[in-house]
Order: structure tokens, then C-alpha cells, then sequence
């Protein structure tokens, strides 16, 4: 048999604009940059019509981007991005590597302040440089280590970098 | 004892490309080239050192979608006639500049090439390449290991950890199947690496991985000797960080092996030089002109101007080559070693398919490279599954999340020109786990049209598809590719909770989309909610 599916394939190819369901995604791009979509169901925007007593359409939409230690998710601070309400993704600086970070999704009210939507989840930005944290059984002397880590530098980083980053 | 290893990985990978409803296929070229220009040129290197019994180590990661293009009778047929079409090719070339002093040895060259390849591929191996690799396998000197099932990359699927287990999982399982073994190692797609993987890939059985230079170089704690030896992730696993300055001499624009002048030019080829008139029949159908593999000049240098391609000039080059990489890898040794308890350890990644294609020479390096190190043994090659049977103590550290791409994270697969999927790779992976915990022992057409659309899911998960969208060129295909996956997965998904499939184009699907034949769907099963997969499902098919 010969496939020729071309008659069952044409056609296709549209993608959904909307899923009708409620998602805030956070997705990591590098040490200091992070990327966000979401979706708000219909179902949603009528419940948060009725819980603030305002229109969708009148909303000013924010995400609060909160960053945690490392370790014990603890917040370290928050800041707040306004974003149009046609807006369905964003690229955030979040400006910090090897921390913790998640969205919320919400919507500034007059006097109460941020509403929450949505929450995303949690990522951690890449570390760029070298960890900080010695293991004491393996540790190099400071001579040795610098004699060990300048090279590898050299063929992994400019030397601008390097100079930034305290190698050279 | 030597002063150093150096462990040399060959990773091989192109995206599923099969399409049965087109005649000729520009897409299926590339992974035709790749065979007679890389795979069998490179399997002929390794054959010829273990024929001469040249004490050799190096690893072969084959990804699951390129095994199973190999396996796939349509596409062996197809090749077989690519092949024929290109011999025939060859004899007119040969006729063509018979009486050319300069360029006739270098149509007899593609000419006994092309026929070794057939021979090779027809004969030998009777279209099954992947026969060649277990003998490899077999042969103790390569250690093969594999990759995600579609290659999909990792870091930006692990919204949902299904997703990754299935990538990961789907993929070990294949390999399982083709080779009756499991796979030591694993190659994350694009050395792709996130803390999340960690707990799938020790669960599975992998001893280690391989990550870009500073996913162990930036691991907390800081790594006592930096990629010169494995770290041992909390999990459990190896983590080797490739090694920069192997990776600069072959790479780098300026001052690497493959722009030397003396090598093969790729962009001068007989499919854009000669007239149509002539070479038109071995072109596409629609008359576009595409390379042939016909190249008959070397690079020259800096220069629209290239002088004819001279063999013996640039086998000594890849002679030359060979040994200034090994007398490198002697003076690194050298340089680390003071310092280190263990000679140290130089990981190599390369992909497979810049050897041959891209660097012409390239196979013929690797040979003169094995030989050489055989003889002088001051640098000893060797395996990461060999590294850690050594059993060196391994430092404690974590991985920092990386890839080997541009700029060294996630950017090359997130950016401005292809965010936009993973809204709806990461919605349809939503869908697939729903729908594998609702429907646990699905049989008969519910049970293939749910084995379907996990295969359309994972199809579309390739990370080939966001890294050409952000390189520019055939970026259409890499889109209409995802774009039919995800509808046809959409489509499935629909029908499945409608009860109401549609099984004649079901039967299609299969037949278009059809690899990993032994997939089970189950493996997007709510972590919660698993039920280990049938044993049987593991044993050799073969």
C-alpha cells in the first residue's frame, strides 16, 4: 500500500488562541531573565468580577514577582510589573541568579492594594559564576585554585568576563 | 600509567523527518546525507581500528528518533534509491572529467565512497544500520548511549514531571528494545540540564550524564577539579562538564581544525556550479538547486576565488591536526595534573554530524587521533562508564541548570521567535497525563489512539523545531511541524474523551507518525497514580 495521507491531513494546523482554563506558567530562560504566559478561563474573570465589583475590562493587570532564598524559600523581596490586559505573556529581569522565584498574577484594586489571581510555579534562576560554597574536604589551596581555574576561563570566557567575574 | 584521559563523545541526533505523502522530501535529505556522508564513513573509521586492532575508547549517543529513522523500512528503501541515484551520478562525473588531470582523482573519490556506502549499507548490513552500531557495541571499544526519546529540551518541559519521565523514560525503553541492553549514560538533549531531571534519570538506571562547561564548573560547592573529573550529583549520578578547550579547537571560526585552507570547501558543490542541463535530473523535482555532495575545492582562504581540492594536502592536514590535538591534551595533562590526586579527565563532545558533512576530514581525523594516542600512550581515551569503573572518588556537587547552546542556558529554545509553543506543549502535556490516568488499561483502538497521541506529543516536543525557528532557516517546516503534532495530538485527545475516534485517519496517523511502535501511553501516567509497565514490553525485539 502506498500512504499517501495528504488527504487526511490538510486542514490542520490551527492551533487553539484559548484553552478556556486558568494557567500561569514561569519558565526560567538564564541567570537573569525569566518568562511567563498565562490564561484566564471566562469562569474566572465572572468570579473576580463579582469578588472586586468591576468590570475585566476595566483592570489594571500586574504580576508580582517574588524572589526566595535559595535554601528556605524564604521571600526576600517583590516587585510588580503592570502588563496591558491583552497581554498573555511577558519576559521579566528578574535580575538575580541562583535565587528562587514565582509570579502572581493579579490586579492592582484602589485602595486594597494586589490582588491575587493566580500563582505560578516556582523556578530557580542559573548561577553565573563560580558557587561560592567550599566544600572543606575538597579544597584546593587559593594559589592552585586560581592556577586551576584561569585556564579553564580563559577558553570558556572572554577576558572581559573574566575580569568581571573575578577570575582574572 | 598515561598522564591523561580524554573521554571523546559523539553525539547523533536529527529529528524524526519521514514523509511517505511526498514524493521526495528535501527535509528526509538531511538525514540521508548524514548517513553517507557521517555514519557510514565514521563506522568505517571504527571498523578499521578494530579490524587493526588499535586500542581505542570512545562514546556513540544515538537519540531514539534517529535509531528509529534507521530501523524504518520506508526510509531504508528511500535511501537505498537516494544512494543509487547518487552512484549513477558519480559514473557521469567520472565520464564528464575523465581527461581532468586535477579533478578526475576526486570524482573517483566520491565514487568509491558512494559505492563503499552501498556496499555498506546493502550488502553488509542489509539496510540495517543499527546493526553496524551493536556490533560496535560489541567490539568493547564504543560504548553507546542514548538521549531523550524526541529530543525534546528538558529544562523547558519540566513544568510537568511526567513530561520528562515520558521523554526520558520513552527513549531508555527504545534503546532497551534496539540494543537488549540498558544504556550506561545519558546525553540530555543540548546538555540541557536542570536539577529536576536528577531523580528520573537515577530512577531509570543511568549511571551519569554530560553536561556544557559550566554546569560543573558553576556546581555548588564549588568543584575541587573543575571538568577535569565527574562530580557526583545528590542524586547519585556522574555529571562530566565537557571540556572548553577541546571544544574551542574544533569550533572556533578563527583558529579551528575545519576552516583550515587546505580542507574540503562545503559550499562549492556540482548542484549550484553545473548546468541544469546536466545535473538538473539530481536535483529536487521542482528544479531547486541543492547540494549534491559533489565538492571539488578546498577553502583556499579568504576568498571568493577557490583553488581545486588537492587529497593528499588535506590528509595531512588531518594528520597534522590529529597530533597537535593530541600534544595538547599531553601539555592540559600536564598542566592539571600537577595539581590533581587523579590524572585528569578531558571530556570531548562533538555532534556526529559535524564529522564528515560539515569537516569532511573530520572522520579521517578521529582515525589518525585513535592511532596516534594508541601508539604514544601518554593520554589514554576512555569512556565515562570506564572513567567511573575506575573508581575514583567523586566530590559531592550539584549541577548548575545550563545548556551548550548560544549564550549557555535556555534562550536559544525561549526567545521572541518560539515562546509562543510552549503554551501549547505544556497544555497538551497537561491533556496527555489526564489522559493516561483516566484511561489506565485502555485496549484495542482506545488503547492505540492513546499510544498515538503520546507519540504526537513527544514528536512535537523535538527540540530541533524551537532551535531552527530561532536560526531562521526552514523555520516554515519546524513550524507546520509542531503545528501538525499539536493538532493532530488536539484532535486525538478530543475524539478519546468523546468516545467517537475517527479510525481511518487514526490508522494513518500511525502509519505517517510512526515511531517507537512499542510506545505505551501509560508512561504520562500521574506520578501518583503509576503502574509499572509490563515487563515484556522491555525485551529485545530484535
Amino acid at each position: 500500500m502506498h500512504l499517501s495521507g495528504k488527504e487526511y491531513f490538510e486542514g490542520e494546523e490551527i492551533l487553539p488562541l484559548y484553552y478556556g482554563e486558568d494557567y500561569l506558567v514561569l519558565l526560567p530562560r538564564d541567570p537573569y531573565w525569566l518568562f511567563t504566559y498565562w490564561e484566564v478561563s471566562t469562569a474566572t474573570k465572572n468570579w473576580l468580577e463579582s469578588e472586586i465589583n468591576s468590570d475585566w475590562d476595566l483592570l489594571d493587570l500586574a504580576l508580582r514577582v517574588y524572589r526566595f532564598n535559595r535554601e528556605n524559600t524564604e521571600e526576600e523581596s517583590h516587585f510588580d510589573i503592570k502588563v496591558p490586559l491583552s497581554a498573555n505573556n511577558w519576559y521579566i529581569k528578574a535580575g538575580v541568579p541562583n535565587k528562587k522565584y514565582r509570579v502572581d498574577l493579579g490586579c492592582m484594586l484602589p485602595e486594597k492594594g494586589f490582588k491575587t489571581i493566580m500563582a505560578s510555579n516556582i523556578v530557580t534562576t542559573p548561577r553565573d559564576t563560580l558557587s561560592e560554597v567550599i566544600d572543606e574536604s575538597w579544597r584546593l589551596p587559593d594559589w592552585q585554585e586560581r592556577h586551576f581555574y584561569w585556564r579553564i576561563a580563559r577558553n570558556n570566557l572572554s577576558s572581559m568576563e573574566m575580569v568581571k567575574r573575578g577570575i582574572l | 600509567m598515561a598522564k591523561g584521559y580524554l573521554a571523546f563523545i559523539l553525539h547523533s541526533h536529527l529529528p524524526y523527518v519521514r514523509h511517505p505523502e511526498h514524493e521526495q522530501s528535501l527535509e528526509e535529505k538531511w538525514f540521508f546525507e548524514a548517513i553517507t556522508e557521517c555514519y557510514i564513513p565514521l563506522l568505517r573509521v571504527f571498523q578499521g581500528l578494530n579490524r587493526d586492532n588499535i586500542d581505542y575508547s570512545i562514546t556513540v549517543s544515538l537519540s531514539p528518533t534517529l535509531m528509529a529513522m534507521m530501523a524504518d523500512p520506508f526510509l531504508q528503501e528511500r535511501y537505498a534509491a537516494y544512494l543509487a541515484r547518487l552512484q549513477q551520478l558519480a559514473h557521469k562525473e567520472e565520464e564528464r572529467i575523465a581527461s581532468d588531470p586535477v579533478f578526475s582523482p576526486l570524482a573517483g573519490l566520491y565514487r568509491e565512497r558512494l559505492d563503499f556506502a552501498s556496499y555498506f549499507f546493502n550488502e553488509k548490513y542489509q539496510r540495517q544500520l543499527l546493526e553496524a552500531f551493536k556490533d560496535l557495541q560489541n567490539s568493547g571499544k564504543v560504548e553507546l548511549i542514548t538521549s531523550a526519546a524526541t529530543h525534546g529540551y528538558l529544562p523547558l518541559l519540566g513544568v510537568q514531571k511526567e513530561a520528562l519521565y515520558a521523554q526520558i523514560a520513552a527513549g531508555w525503553e527504545y534503546y532497551n528494545m534496539i540494543f537488549g541492553q540498558a544504556p550506561k549514560g545519558i546525553w540530555l538533549p543540548e546538555c540541557g540540564y536542570d536539577p529536576k531531571l536528577e531523580d528520573i534519570i537515577k530512577e531509570l538506571g543511568f549511571y551519569y550524564f554530560i553536561t556544557a562547561t559550566h554546569g560543573v564548573l558553576y556546581a555548588s560547592p564549588r568543584p575541587k577539579y573543575g571538568v577535569y573529573s565527574p562530580i557526583l550529583t545528590p542524586a547519585g549520578l556522574a555529571a562530566f562538564g565537557r571540556d572548553p578547550e577541546t571544544s574551542h579547537q574544533v569550533w572556533s571560526s578563527k583558529e579551528g581544525y575545519p576552516g583550515d585552507y587546505n580542507y574540503r570547501e562545503f559550499y562549492r558543490d556540482i548542484g549550484y556550479d553545473l548546468d541544469l542541463d546536466y545535473i538538473g535530473e539530481f536535483l529536487h523535482p521542482m528544479g531547486m538547486r541543492s547540494n549534491t555532495g559533489f565538492k571539488y575545492y578546498r577553502i583556499t582562504g579568504p576568498t571568493d576565488h577557490k583553488e581545486p581540492y588537492n587529497i593528499q594536502w588535506a590528509a595531512d592536514k588531518a594528520f597534522e591536526h590529529a597530533a597537535n590535538f593530541m600534544f595538547n591534551r599531553e601539555k592540559q595533562a600536564e598542566y592539571y595534573g600537577e595539581i590533581m590526586d587523579r590524572p585528569p579527565l578531558v571530556v570531548a563532545p562533538y555532534d556526529s554530524e559535524l564529522f564528515g558533512h560539515w569537516w569532511f576530514e573530520g572522520p579521517m581525523w578521529i582515525d589518525n587521533l585513535c592511532r596516534l594516542i594508541s601508539k604514544n600512550k601518554r593520554i589514554e581515551m576512555i569512556t565515562p562508564g570506564k572513567y567511573l569503573d575506575r573508581g575514583y572518588p567523586l566530590q559531592v556537587s550539584e549541577p548548575n541548570p545550563s545548556s551548550w547552546g548560544d549564550k549557555g542556558y535556555h534562550e536559544v529554545w525561549l526567545n521572541g521567535k518560539n515562546d509562543w509553543l510552549y503554551r501549547h506543549l505544556h497544555r497538551a502535556a497537561e491533556k496527555m497525563i489526564g489522559l493516561a490516568t483516566n484511561f489506565p488499561r485502555a485496549e484495542n483502538t482506545l488503547k492505540d489512539a492513546l499510544n498515538q497521541a503520546a507519540r504526537e506529543l513527544l514528536l512535537a516536543q523535538s527540540s530541533d523545531w524551537p532551535f531552527i525557528i530561532t536560526s531562521g532557516t526552514m523555520d516554515l517546516y519546524a513550524v507546520s511541524r509542531i503545528k501538525s503534532h499539536l493538532t493532530r495530538f488536539l484532535k486525538l485527545e478530543k475524539q478519546i474523551w468523546e468516545d467517537n475516534i475517527d479510525l481511518p485517519w487514526l490508522r494513518h496517523l500511525e502509519a505517517s507518525d510512526n515511531l517507537f511502535p512499542h510506545l505505551d501511553y501509560r508512561l504520562f501516567q500521574n506520578f501518583k497514580e503509576t503502574i509499572p509497565v509490563e515487563k515484556d514490553k522491555l525485551t529485545n525485539i530484535t
